[in-house]
This record gives C-alpha cells, sequence and structure tokens, in this order.
C-alpha cells in the first residue's frame, strides 16, 4: 500500500518552464540515466517526487557550471552508490552485463554449429535436388539429347 | 455461504487434478486404457468445479459482501461495477483464482478436443496439467485463501487503489493469464513427448495451434498492459523495462521463438528437441514471471503485496516443474530421433538463426533483470540495471532478426539458391533506404531515426515482395486473384504479423525521435503553439465524479486543417483513499497524440503547472501488435492448424 | 568418449536453473527490502555540512563530529513527516543515554519548532537544512533516517525510516555499544 501511495505521489507536478537549449538537452539525457529513488522505478526525467526534484536542480546546477556528465554521475554516485545510476556503468564488476548478450548470441551459434555438424557427420544422407536444380538438369538432359 | 461452497468446490477440484495427475499416470504403467480415457472427464468436471467456485468470488464482489476479507481489503461499495468485477483478479489470491480457472479451462479444452489423440499422449499431457492445477490449488488453498472471512466487516470497504480503475487495466490480466497459461499446455506435451520417447508428427501438428493461441493472448495481453500505462501514468511512456514488464516479455520472446521452430519442426520434422526445449523454457519463464511479481525480490511498483514466505512456495513450484521439465529433457532428449538435414542457407536455417536471436534476447532480458540479485549475491553492492542498459543492449540484438524477417520467407526449405536471394534482397534494400532517406531529408531526423525507419520499410518491402511473387506478379490480373485466394491463411498470417512488427517499428521510431515535450506554467487563457496546432487553456472548474471530485482544465485545440477539440485533463481527488492522480487528456490520432497532463496550481493567480506532449505515430505502436496479434489469429484459422486435421486419416 | 559428451550437453540447461534457483533462494531467506539502499558513506567521515539555526537551539555542524567523547547520532526530521511523530518517543528515551543531533528537513521554522514544543526536544543541537541541498551529500532520500557516528566523527551505520522499539533494541543500541567499547 505504501508503495502504490508513494508511486501516486509521484505524479505531484510542480513545473518549471522548459526550453529547448544545450543545457537542457544535456539535463534531458542525464535525467534519463538516473534513477529516482523515491520511485524507484522512474527516471529523474519522468519522476516528479521532491527528491527528484531537487536531484534535477543540483545536475542542471552542475552543468550550468560546465562540469561534465561523468563528474555529475560521479558526485551522486559518491552520495548515494550505484543504484542511482539506471545505466550501469562500465566497470569490472558489471562486466558480465554488457558482454553477458554478445556471449549468448555467439553461444547459441556455436552450439547450433556444432550439433548440426554432428547431426551431419552421423547421417550420410543425400539431399534431393530443388526445383530449380531439377530444371536445370533437365535441361542439360535436354540438350544433350537434341 | 457462496463463499464457503466457493471454497469447498475449490478444494474438491485439489482432489479431483490429484487424480487428473494420478489416473492417466496408473493407466499408462498398467496399460490400463478404461484408466486413461477417464483422465478427459476428470479434466472437463475438475473446470466445472473451479469455475463455480471463481463465479462465488465473482458474486461476492458485485454484490459487495464485506465479510470476506478479501473484498473488505480490495473492493469499495462506490466501485462500479465493471471495477467491481475486475477487482475479482486485480489482488494476488483473486489473481491466482482466475490462473488456476484459465489452466483447468484448457485442459478441459484439450481433453474435449484432442479426442483423437494418441490415447497414451493425450492422458499424460492431461496428468501434467492436472499436476499443475494440483500445485497451484494447493499454493492458494494453503497460503493465499481468497474465501477467508473477516469478523468486523468494514461497511465501505477499504480498496481503492484509483490507478486500477481503468478499462485497460481491468482486461489486461486475462489476456496475459490466457496466454501464461495456454504455455503450460504447451508445456504439458513436452513432458508427455519426453515420457512416451517420441516426436512425431501428430505431436508437432498439435503444438503449433496451441502455441499460437498462447502467443496471440500474451502479444494482446502485453499490448493491453502497456497502452494502459500509455493513457495513466502521465509522462507519455508506454515501456519501462520494469521487472514486472520484463516478466510478460521473456516469455513473449520465448514464445515467439517456440512458434517459429515449431514451424520448423512440423515442416521440415527436424529440431524437435530444441522445440521440446523452448517449449519448457517459455513456460518457465511463465512461472519466473509469476514468482518475480508475488515474492518481493526485485523491486517494482507494479508488484502484489510481496510476501517472501509466497515467494517460496513459487520458487518451489518453479523447482519441482522446470526443474523436473529440464531434468527429464537432460535425460530422454538424447534419445529422440533427429530429424532430416538442411544447409545453413536455407527456410529452416534463418529459422534457427532466429531461434538463436529470440533466445538470446530473452536470456539477456533476464540477464538485465536479475543481475541485481546476482551483484547483491556475489558483491554485495546494490547495482541497478534500468531502460538505458535495455535500450542500448536490445535493439542492436533485434536488428539481425528484423533484417532477416523480411526476406527468410523467401528462402526454400532445406537448400536455398543464393543468386536469387541475393538479386531481391538488393532490390528490398534499395527500396527501403529510399524511403528511409526521403523520410529524413524532408523531416530531418537522427542516425537512429534513419535506421529505425530502414529497418521498417525493409520488412515491409521484403514482405510485400515475397507476397508478390507467392501470388505471381507477371501472370494476369485473374490468375493473381485466383493465386491470392488460394494462398493458405497462415501465409497471409505470417505477413500480417510480419507487417505489424513493421508498424510497430515505426510507432516507436517516430514516436520517440519527433516527439515534443514542454513542461511549463500555463495562465488561464494562454495560447500555446506545439506544431502546428493551437491550444488555448479555456477554463478550469471543479467537478465530481462517482468517487472522487477534481479540477478539470478545458484546452480547446484547433489543428492545422481548422478542425476544433476539446480536451480535459484532470487532476482528480478519491476522498475514499486520500489519494491524488492525474488524468491525462489525450487526444489519440491515426498521426499523432497530443496529451496534456495537468498538474498543480502555482502561486500565481490561475496559473497552474502542465505537461503536454506531441507524440507522432505513437498509436502506431499499438496497431502494429494488434496486427501481429491478428496475422496469429488469421494463420490459427487456417484449416491445416484445425486442431485434429491430419489425425482422421490415422 | 564422444557419445557421452553429446548426452552431457542436455544437461546444461538444468544446471544454469539451479544456479539461478541458488540466488532466489538468498534472496528470499535474506528477507530485505529490495527497495531499501545501503548507504555507500559508512566507515568514511561525515561529509561537511553547512545548515542554518533554529532560534532557541544551539545549531549542529561538523564541529560537534570532532574528537566527541562517544557515539552519536544524527536524525533528519520533519514537522510534516508522518514516521517522524511516531519515532519521536524513541529518541526521546534514547536522548538521556546517547547524544542525538538533529537536521531539520526542507521545513519552515515555526512547524519545526511547534513540534519541539509540543513533543519535547531529544537533540543536543540541532542544525535546519532548509533546502534539502546539504542532505543529498549525505545520501538522504527520504525521512526519516539516523546516522550512527562514532568517536572519530565516521559514519558506521545508516537507518533508513523511523526508529521504533525494535529498530531501537536490536540494531541501533548494539551498534552504539559495539562502539562504546572499542579503544577503551
Amino acid at each position: 500500500m505504501i508503495t502504490i501511495i508513494k508511486f501516486i505521489f509521484c505524479f505531484f507536478i510542480i513545473g518549471n518552464s522548459v526550453l529547448a537549449d544545450a543545457n537542457t538537452k544535456v539535463a534531458y539525457e542525464l535525467y534519463e540515466e538516473l534513477r529516482c529513488l523515491v520511485c524507484q522505478n522512474q527516471s529523474l526525467l519522468e519522476s516528479n517526487a521532491p527528491l527528484a526534484l531537487d536531484l534535477k536542480k543540483v545536475v542542471m546546477d552542475k552543468i550550468e557550471l560546465g562540469q561534465s556528465k561523468g563528474e555529475i554521475k560521479k558526485f551522486l554516485v559518491d552520495r548515494y552508490g550505484e543504484f542511482i545510476l539506471l545505466k550501469p556503468k562500465y566497470s569490472m564488476q558489471n562486466i558480465l552485463l554488457w558482454l553477458g548478450p554478445i556471449l549468448f548470441l555467439f553461444i547459441g551459434f556455436f552450439v547450433t554449429f556444432v550439433f548440426l555438424r554432428k547431426q551431419s557427420m552421423y547421417k550420410a544422407e543425400q539431399l534431393p535436388l530443388t526445383k530449380e536444380e531439377e530444371n536445370s538438369l533437365k535441361k542439360i538432359l535436354d540438350n544433350n539429347v537434341s | 455461504m457462496i463463499i464457503e461452497l466457493g471454497h469447498f468446490l475449490l478444494a474438491l477440484a485439489l482432489s479431483l487434478s490429484i487424480f487428473q495427475f494420478l489416473v492417466p499416470v496408473l493407466g499408462v504403467k498398467f496399460n490400463s486404457d478404461s484408466m486413461m480415457k477417464s483422465t478427459s472427464i476428470i479434466a472437463f468436471m475438475s473446470f466445472i468445479l473451479v469455475l463455480f467456485s471463481f463465479l462465488s468470488l465473482v458474486y461476492a464482489y458485485i454484490t459487495s459482501d464485506f465479510s470476506v476479507s478479501l473484498v473488505t481489503k480490495n473492493s469499495h461499495s462506490l466501485k462500479p461495477l465493471l471495477y467491481k468485477i475486475s477487482g475479482v483478479w486485480g489482488n494476488h489470491e483473486g489473481s491466482l483464482l482466475l490462473w488456476v480457472l484459465i489452466l483447468t479451462f484448457y485442459s478441459a479444452a484439450v481433453a474435449i478436443l484432442g479426442r483423437r489423440l494418441p490415447l497414451k499422449l493425450l492422458s499424460l499431457v492431461l496428468s501434467c496439467q492436472g499436476l499443475i492445477a494440483a500445485a497451484f490449488i494447493s499454493f492458494i488453498l494453503f497460503t493465499s485463501n481468497p474465501f477467508v472471512r473477516v469478523f468486523f466487516p468494514n461497511a465501505e470497504g477499504e480498496g481503492f487503489n484509483p490507478i486500477l480503475q481503468d478499462f485497460g487495466l481491468a482486461i489486461h490480466p486475462p489476456f496475459l493469464y490466457l496466454g501464461y497459461v495456454g504455455l503450460s499446455v504447451t508445456f504439458s506435451f513436452s513432458i508427455a513427448a519426453l515420457l512416451v520417447g517420441k516426436v512425431d508428427t501428430i505431436w508437432v501438428k498439435w503444438v503449433r495451434p496451441w502455441t499460437l493461441i498462447a502467443w496471440v493472448f500474451l502479444t494482446i495481453g502485453i499490448a493491453l498492459g502497456s497502452w494502459w500505462a500509455y493513457r495513466e501514468l502521465g509522462w507519455g511512456g508506454w515501456w519501462f523495462w520494469d521487472p514486472v514488464e520484463n516478466a510478460s516479455f521473456m516469455p513473449w520472446l520465448a514464445a515467439t521463438a517456440l512458434l517459429h521452430s515449431s514451424i520448423v519442426a512440423e515442416k521440415r520434422d527436424t529440431l524437435k528437441a530444441w522445440t521440446i526445449l523452448l517449449a519448457i523454457i517459455a513456460f518457465s519463464f511463465c512461472l519466473l514471471g509469476t514468482f518475480i511479481v508475488r515474492s518481493g525480490v526485485l523491486v517494482s511498483v507494479h508488484a502484489f503485496a510481496s510476501d517472501p514466505s509466497r515467494g517460496l512456495y513459487i520458487l518451489l513450484l518453479l523447482v519441482f516443474f522446470t526443474g523436473g521439465g529440464l531434468a527429464l529433457f537432460a535425460k530422454r532428449a538424447p534419445y529422440l530421433k533427429s530429424g532430416s538435414l538442411f544447409k545453413p542457407l536455407s527456410r529452416e536455417g534463418a529459422l534457427v538463426i532466429n531461434n538463436i536471436i529470440f533466445t538470446s534476447a530473452a536470456a539477456t532480458v533476464l540477464l538485465g533483470t536479475l543481475y541485481p540479485i546476482f551483484i547483491d549475491a556475489i558483491n554485495n553492492s546494490k547495482v541497478s540495471v534500468g531502460p538505458p542498459y535495455f535500450e542500448a543492449v536490445f535493439i542492436p540484438l533485434m536488428v539481425p532478426a528484423i533484417l532477416l524477417c523480411a526476406f527468410s520467407p523467401m528462402l526454400s526449405w532445406k537448400r536455398a539458391i543464393i543468386d536469387n536471394i541475393i538479386e531481391r534482397i538488393i532490390a528490398v534494400f534499395i527500396c527501403a533506404l529510399f524511403l528511409a532517406s526521403l523520410i529524413i531529408i524532408i523531416h530531418g531526423g537522427s542516425a537512429s531515426a534513419f535506421l529505425g525507419l530502414f529497418l521498417a520499410f525493409w520488412l515491409i518491402c521484403g514482405t510485400l515482395y515475397e507476397f508478390f511473387i507467392k501470388v505471381g506478379i507477371k501472370s494476369s490480373f485473374k490468375t493473381f486473384i485466383q493465386r491470392a485466394l488460394n494462398l493458405p491463411r497462415s501465409a497471409y498470417g505470417m505477413s500480417v504479423a510480419h507487417i505489424g512488427v513493421a508498424i510497430f517499428i515505426i510507432g516507436v521510431t517516430v514516436s520517440s525521435a519527433w516527439r515534443i515535450d514542454i513542461e511549463k506554467p500555463i495562465i488561464l487563457g494562454e495560447k500555446i503553439i506545439v506544431k502546428d496546432i493551437e491550444l488555448t487553456f479555456k477554463d478550469i472548474k471543479k467537478v465530481e465524479g462517482p468517487n472522487w471530485n477534481a479540477d478539470r482544465g478545458e484546452f480547446e485545440i484547433i489543428t492545422s486543417n481548422g478542425a476544433k477539440y476539446f480536451l480535459y485533463p484532470e487532476r482528480r481527488f478519491y476522498p475514499a483513499s486520500q489519494v491524488n492522480t492525474s488524468e491525462p487528456a489525450i487526444m489519440s490520432g491515426i498521426f499523432s497524440d497530443l496529451y496534456i497532463v495537468l498538474g498543480e496550481s502555482l502561486k500565481e493567480e490561475d496559473s497552474y503547472a502542465f505537461r503536454i506532449y506531441y507524440s507522432p505515430f505513437i498509436s502506431w505502436i499499438w496497431f502494429g501488435i494488434l496486427l501481429m496479434a491478428m496475422g496469429g489469429i488469421l494463420s490459427l484459422s487456417d484449416r491445416k492448424h484445425r486442431l485434429g486435421y491430419g489425425l482422421k486419416q490415422v | 568418449m564422444k557419445n557421452k559428451l553429446k548426452y552431457f550437453y542436455s544437461y546444461i540447461p538444468l544446471i544454469i536453473f539451479f544456479i539461478l534457483v541458488l540466488f532466489f533462494a538468498r534472496q528470499l531467506i535474506l528477507k530485505e527490502d529490495p527497495s531499501e539502499l545501503p548507504s555507500v558513506l559508512i566507515d568514511e567521515k561525515f561529509p561537511s555540512i553547512a545548515l542554518s539555526e533554529l532560534p532557541g537551539y544551539k545549531v549542529f555542524s561538523n564541529k560537534n563530529l570532532i574528537n566527541a567523547n562517544g557515539p552519536s547520532l544524527v536524525n533528519i526530521w520533519s514537522s510534516w513527516c508522518v514516521p517522524c511523530k511516531i519515532e519521536h518517543e524513541y529518541l526521546m528515551s534514547m536522548s538521556n543515554n546517547i547524544i542525538i543531533y538533529g537536521i531539520n528537513y526542507k521545513d519552515n521554522k515555526e512547524d519545526a519548532l511547534k513540534v519541539l514544543e509540543l513533543n519535547g526536544n531529544p537533540f543536543y543541537a540541532i542544525g535546519a537544512d532548509r533546502d534539502g541541498m546539504q542532505s543529498i551529500n549525505l545520501g538522504v532520500y527520504g525521512v526519516p533516517e539516523t546516522f550512527i557516528i562514532d568517536r572519530e566523527g565516521n559514519i558506521r551505520y545508516r537507518h533508513v525510516g523511523p526508529i521504533l522499539e525494535y529498530d531501537m533494541e536490536k540494531i541501533i543500541l548494539p551498534i552504539i555499544n559495539k562502539i562504546k567499547q572499542e579503544r577503551l
């Protein structure tokens, strides 16, 4: 129940004026990569929880001071831990996470390849001709005959 | 009284399910035909019992019988009737009962429709279903009983989450469960096949339609959930890679792989072991999803009231069924006769690649969803994996699948000739490149927008090209029509579904690439221009609804062709639960959605905070998914897939 | 030998599954709330913060934590926070034995003062963080939260949520006692 109330709470809108400009763009990109810690299933961009608004302000201030995305993220991670990052860091700890998908593909292809090879080794089956091959064979034979 | 009757019927259904499991097993062991035949009757009776048990709960909700604990907690006398009914499954206990109802329904359906299946196979399938039913009914009766009474009933009821009172959300669970539980049928078939020791054409002909049914329902169920989230949650998003959403997406990915694998199994009598494994995995993902949603192991807002002790029980179910299934597979699969061969460049080859990609995708979603648990156990640190990860990883994975999708229908079975294919690929490539470039040049867009459009057009052009080749462009118009009508429905089903995917991709690409997002305070009377649409904040007044009161804003919308519309975003207050919600006003069109969210009133007079989203082509996301489902339904209606087709010859 | 390998492959899905189950079982047995975050500042010096004064009360600053005589608590609270009201009595009971500092979070002076007047003051010193920015340095993500600080001014533990009887007896006091026994 509390979770649900928190969730509904996150719809409080206390908006600010937003115009498209370079800083705002960077800010929005960062907001999308940071987790709201109150409504933990939203990013800072989507959330209107009080803490989210505070953190958005912190991020925006730092962008205007000229800090880079990396520096701002480090600032937040130093205080809140890696949990605040929606995009996990590229670190040795997360290596399985980021390489996992490619690994799965490779393993999938490898296993399939091995199995199909094995199958064809145990079975000496002759693949019959496809329709096109039959037609061209017919043509050749016809040519030979005539 | 009715509730107690419902409780009793459910307990009876438990005994019957245990019989449904035991009788065929004994029948097979002792070679008793009569025992095996009686399984069907048991399955049907089991369904009737659960049906009435479920109806008794529905009755309690409709009559607002607050002496039933579940009704008190989750319903309210002021709730509209539709939501009283949907409240039956809007909670942990009731939703499990719905699950079991659908399970017994499918079992009964298999029993009736499968009259002409080999007796041994049918009995084992029903036996497995019975075991699953018994497991879940006992889970309900022992830990999550919906029929419990409360001694001091609340006159009004406490339960009232306003967010849950929405049509989309009301029907989303039934569709989802019809999908999940449908996968239990393919699971049972796989277990039965492993036990019997062989996988023949009859088996495959049977598995494909059930997979399709489950897949169609799952597709629709996920679409409904996503559509609901878009309309209700107020930030214009439709998919958040939340653990509960992923819990429904993983079975879908596995089911899609299963669907394509079963095509190969049916047509070419090969990949049977893989199909069986996929069927086991797909259902396991469903069980896993149930575990994630109800155990509280992962952070998610959608989750039912989570309870680690319930989680333990579900984990045991998971271990028993998935572990058992995989163990049986491990032991028996190597002995299944392998089927015919094929060269890598062939329809089978392409479908195998499709399978690898979809299975990798499912594994990737699983990895991302469970990664926080892994890291917490290994490193004791808290890491979170959110949309940026999934988007970065999932989309590249799907790109080759989509590329393949367009021309693999052009590949012939067993062995495809490369020359014709290359011609066609080049044609489709040029076409897609041209169309995508055209749009980017006219509207301007990023590289990712271009890629999305290119993929969509690639898919559309490829699918249409293949269709016209099959039907024969070069012949006369009359032949064309004749051949088109003679084309099997499953061929249409495939083309429609694939085009649905392309439409979906267009929806996703365009709505994210060309979206306009405005967040600002607006004063009464102020006019804003978004794209070529004029919005004027005309009025705001207080309104009252059946169980809420609200601030309702009025916006006058004038589109580019002068048409006038009105939108009424609301900010509602539900006194029963003391909660504020935002009802966004959405003007949905084929080509764009205008989405207005009303916020708080601000310090300046008559000034309110607003969020306005202009999302072009966002409806195409759901059109596309619906088209996919329709393609599936078309395929289902194919005579060849009629359950029982081909059995007459047996 | 090659034949046996073929039969082994089919066991791989089962093995992977069992590894997954082990992870799940661990999570269930631990019964942690997945939404609760551990502080990353554990065993680090309490960050420097600048708090404003609450009239009539000693102001809390980092100076209080340097070379302290013993462990202390830093409690983040507000007048609008309902669980804070519930934990107040437990703070009062602990204030006789432990020094408790307060950080008044995103509150206005009048409301905060009223709460202390009506319910009593468990705090040795209080600072006000008007806009919540200082608390961000502490990694605060909700109210109430309580930090346990040792003699050297290092954070030893962060408690999320109100301190109720169970928390007080089974979590907070044991840690305090442990700190007291260090380097006696």
